[in-house]
């Protein structure tokens, strides 16, 4: 094998996704547009699930809300006429994540079952993650932030409360993961059933918009929905073939 | 110049030692392991029932403990203690000496159920009469055994931080 074909294989394998041939699991979600009324209560949920905390008015001036996953919105039209669009965006969980690449102190790597990993106790901050993040997905602790009583009674035991200088992002609910994960030992399985994991915003999505699973399982739901005519990656163009998959809203007025 | 920062450090460690002795605290009760579990060979989860259960091994109530402390040794000046707390219907506070930072995640129930001791990660409890942290809890006693058993992705790091 020559030198170029040794590097050109090099390269291949630096290029798949996360280094791994085949991901355990793959979890992926998807978001279907039609059915996204823009409620935002997957925030809401979001927001009490990861304990992530609310900045108030003057730190949102500046720019630096924490939201893991927020409601995009897009004005088509004219007044009388006009039309509004909501994306949510998270994390897309990207297999060729350009935020990986960057990280100093590897606190953000790919992991074996294609959830783009944040380490919060290794992370130093240095936010090149979030520059190269082309989904602005990933939020900085600029503040230590404090609960009033009695909000931190709610605090989910199973995340950490994330401090100054620590770079964070959506983990699709690691900890739900992990808990389905360790149910499944306790019953005797191998691996988790199709729906038996939902991370929050999944779960509290009142019309289902959101859907999440393993597509290495062709009998999920969520592969199933890959499969749909209207389904598309943000941003696809970049190649960060990411594991969150939107389906298109279908617009009955355009030609 | 070296001297005095060498001389800075030793003295450091051992006011580190001496003032903050955060590995072996006095409790409010002069509990013994080496009496329970070493001289009466009581079982662990006798008291700690829900280490098999949990993900936290728990501490016993105080009911737990007067399960036999109504018969047993009740003149003791230690036991008085736990008979005030059991009378004023209080839990003892007690003070964890195992504790782990709070970005691990650490579920006692699958370690137990994979057939660890409790020795592995909490040293010789039965032998101490006040315990003390002498197993190296840190990442690299779990990275060891995760890759001596073979865990199944067992050295991610999201097997254990959160």
């Amino acid at each position: 094998m020559s030198f170029l074909d040794r590097f050109i294989d090099g390269w291949r394998r630096y290029r798949r996704p996360g280094y791994y041939e085949k991901f355990d699991y793959a979890w992926t979600m998807s978001i279907d547009l039609d059915r996204c009324t823009g409620c935002q209560a997957c925030v809401t949920a979001c927001q009490a699930e990861n304990n992530t905390p609310i900045v108030g008015e003057k730190e949102l001036a500046k720019g630096r809300e924490m939201q893991w996953i927020r409601i995009e919105r897009y004005w088509e039209g004219e007044y009388p006429n006009a039309k509004l669009k909501f994306i949510p965006m998270l994390c897309q969980q990207c297999d060729a994540a350009p935020c990986e690449t960057v990280c100093p102190v590897s606190a953000t790597y790919h992991n074996q079952d294609g959830l783009n990993a944040q380490v919060y106790n290794r992370c130093i901050g240095t936010r090149s993650c979030a520059v190269y993040c082309p989904y602005e997905v990933r939020y900085f602790n600029y503040n230590n932030h404090h609960w009033d009583s009695p909000l931190e009674q709610q605090l989910n035991p199973d995340v950490t409360v994330r401090e100054k200088g620590v770079m964070e992002k959506c983990t699709f609910c690691v900890q739900r993961i992990r808990q389905a994960k360790d149910h499944a030992k306790d019953d005797g399985r191998r691996r988790v059933k199709d729906g038996e994991v939902q991370p929050a915003c999944v779960q509290t999505c009142p019309s289902e918009a959101l859907a999440f699973g393993d597509r290495n399982d062709p009998g999920s739901k969520v592969s199933q929905k890959l499969s749909d005519p209207r389904a598309y990656h943000v941003l696809d163009e970049l190649n960060t073939l990411p594991s969150v998959v939107y389906l298109k809203k279908v617009d009955a007025d355009a030609g | 110049m070296v001297l005095v920062a060498l001389a800075g450090m030793v003295v450091g460690y051992w006011a580190n030692a001496a003032f903050f002795p955060g590995t072996s605290p006095q409790q409010p009760i002069d509990f013994s392991h080496k009496v329970h579990a070493g001289d009466n060979e009581i079982p662990c989860q006798y008291c700690h029932v829900q280490a098999r259960r949990s993900v936290s091994a728990g501490v016993p109530s105080v009911n737990k403990c007067m399960g036999c402390h109504l018969e047993v040794a009740t003149d003791r000046p230690q036991v008085r203690l736990l008979t005030n707390y059991w009378e004023s219907g209080e839990p003892v506070p007690w003070i964890k000496v195992h504790d782990l930072p709070d970005f691990v995640h650490f579920t006692h129930k699958r370690h137990v159920a994979a057939g660890i001791e409790c020795q592995t990660c909490h040293g010789a409890v039965e032998s101490m009469d006040v315990v003390s942290r002498e197993a190296p809890v840190k990442m690299g006693l779990c990275l060891a055994c995760h890759r001596e058993n073979e865990v199944e992705h067992g050295t991610d790091c999201w097997t254990c931080h959160k």
